[in-house]
């Protein structure tokens, strides 16, 4: 490297995080040197602050800096239904939303044999234990809608149904506001399957 | 439907050609390794994006180039449509009416075309994998919903056979798990098999008359769909779905033990009888020929009737590997309605009036001339 170490140790540094290639680091890494020091210390605490304080909710698997996260410990919440997904980005999706009121559960992945990741390696087993303690009366799974995320969810169906919880899994097909000429024919053959009584 | 016009940029051995077809018979002579091949490819690329040679899809862009362009004016409907497939380093692009197509499964289908060539014989001949990309691309050109289950179920028989393997490991294991991937295999095998044989029913509806005009009457066609389970073809996928969950069940164990998905539409294959007997067994290299001859010449009608315009014919290097009488019946069914590209190192081999109402080209390292 021409550059001297401290910058070449930061360029390193940003090459680490996923998307940035080598030249956006150096760009990154010139634009750090240039800006006030005091937003730079702000930069590297927040950094830091994020790994250390930040743990999994020992309920839910969400991330959070208390335990149990807020969601858990909130008593206003419905805590007879749990919405279960794969990534805690996607609580934050439900959460924009607004309008759910249930409690959730991460399970920080997807079953896949072939990448080698079992029930066990996710947090399902977290789940039956939870179900088993606490008086749910609804499970809903809002896996991701492709091969994994659906063997997940129907997998978790199979080792809740016979205690009775009623089990849903959420809709897809047509985008609100889309048109229906332009949804492709999978999208289209999805919505049909899923209609529903008026 | 037919192509207008043609342009390669970096494609193969050509650097940059324009050519405007006939809509009828366009002939294109040419030594070996001139490139008649690959004009053929070109065009079959631009209509599936992928080649029927390489699945690679670097060896398609010449190779001192950083990218490589198929652009074609394609007349359907009465309207004509700009084709574009690019490939480069970052992968391919491909273009309907100037706006490229994020799924490839919106653009194949935009144009249809049947090729012939010499490798076809394997789709007799050859392994059962043959004949199931055969069905599998026939049904794909017309319903890309097909394609969508097809990837579907080769996901999940990825991950389901990942699975046996554990099991086979550790006999012991809950098998929860495989029911669930069992379940997702059969929701798009039943499907997948529903449509197989659906598209089989109309395969040889127009195959065995076409058969018998090659024969002049003298061989009749037949062909079984060979599936791994018992069912009858003119059920619908519900109850295939409940014949695959018997069988299933009933080869779990015989499963685990082999570490792999032993039943299913990747285990599938296509039997073609002649006059009841077994063609890849016992047919001669001339019935094997005819065969696939008219299993092709089924597919444009097939096509004819879905899509409600011809496909585009390539024929490789084949007219002249027939015999008189085949190749006027061949040349007879096509005339005026399909296009149609013949290949050949010469003129000789092919029957005379065709010849005079085609137009001829010639190839020579990779430059096209229009004689005519």
């Amino acid at each position: 490297m021409y550059y001297p170490e401290p910058i070449s140790k930061l360029v390193d540094s940003f090459t680490k995080l996923p998307g940035i290639g080598p030249k956006t680091a150096v760009r990154l890494a010139f634009f750090v040197l240039d800006m006030k020091e005091d937003d730079v210390l702000d930069f590297a605490k927040s950094l830091v602050n994020a790994k250390r304080e930040l743990t999994h909710c020992s309920v839910c698997g969400h991330i959070t800096d208390k335990d149990p996260c807020r969601i858990c410990d909130d008593s206003d919440r419905d805590g007879s239904i749990i919405c279960v997904v794969q990534d805690p980005r996607d609580v934050i999706a439900m959460e924009k939303m607004k309008d759910y009121r249930g409690k959730y559960h991460v399970l920080h992945g997807a079953i896949s044999p072939m990448d080698g990741i079992g029930p066990e390696d996710i947090n399902v087993p977290s789940l039956i234990e939870r179900l088993k303690d606490e008086e749910v009366e609804e499970l809903i799974l809002a896996t991701n809608p492709n091969v994994e995320g659906e063997a997940t969810a129907m997998y978790i169906s199979r080792l809740v149904k016979p205690s009775g919880i009623r089990i849903t899994r959420i809709a897809h097909g047509l985008p609100v506001g889309g048109d229906l000429e332009y949804a492709d024919e999978v999208t289209l053959s999805k919505a049909l399957e899923g209609r529903r009584d008026l | 439907m037919y192509i207008e016009e043609l342009t390669l940029t970096n494609y193969r051995n050509y650097d940059k050609q324009k050519v405007v077809f006939d809509k009828k018979i366009n002939v294109i002579i040419g030594e070996n390794a001139q490139g008649k091949t690959n004009l053929m490819e070109a065009i079959y690329v631009l209509a599936f994006t992928k080649s029927h040679r390489t699945p690679r899809d670097k060896e398609l862009i010449k190779w001192d180039a950083e990218y490589g362009k198929i652009e074609g004016r394609v007349l359907k409907r009465n309207q004509s449509i700009p084709l574009e497939v690019i490939f480069s380093n970052k992968g391919k692009k491909a273009k309907f009416n100037h706006i490229e197509q994020k799924r490839l499964s919106e653009y194949i289908g935009a144009m249809n075309v049947v090729m012939f060539a010499p490798e076809d014989l394997n789709l007799v001949k050859g392994s059962p994998q043959e004949r199931r990309k055969f069905i599998d691309m026939e049904i794909g050109q017309t319903q890309p919903v097909y394609i969508y289950h097809l990837g579907q179920y080769q996901r999940i028989l990825k991950e389901r056979n990942a699975l046996l393997k554990d099991l086979q490991r550790k006999p012991n294991a809950d098998s929860t798990m495989l029911k669930v991937y069992t379940d997702q295999l059969i929701e798009h095998a039943s499907i997948i098999l529903e449509r197989r044989f659906q598209f089989l029913q109309k395969l040889r509806k127009w195959a065995q008359p076409i058969h018998q005009g090659i024969s002049r009457g003298n061989e009749q066609l037949n062909i079984d769909y060979d599936a791994s389970i018992d069912v009858s073809e003119d059920v619908n996928s519900e109850k295939i779905r409940i014949v695959y969950e018997e069988h299933f069940n009933h080869i779990e164990q015989k499963e685990i033990d082999r570490g792999t998905t032993l039943v299913g539409p990747h285990r599938d294959d296509l039997i073609f009888y002649v006059n009841d007997k077994n063609v890849q067994t016992y047919g001669s290299q001339g019935q094997q020929r005819t065969t696939a001859l008219s299993l092709k010449l089924a597919e444009i009608e097939l096509i004819f009737e879905e899509v409600g315009e011809y496909p585009i014919l390539l024929l490789d290097d084949v007219l002249s590997e027939l015999d008189d009488y085949r190749q006027s019946h061949l040349l007879n069914t096509i005339q005026g309605k399909v296009q149609t590209f013949v290949t050949t190192t010469s003129i000789d081999g092919i029957a005379h009036e065709t010849i005079s109402e085609a137009e001829i080209f010639t190839i020579h390292e990779g430059q096209l001339v229009e004689e005519r």
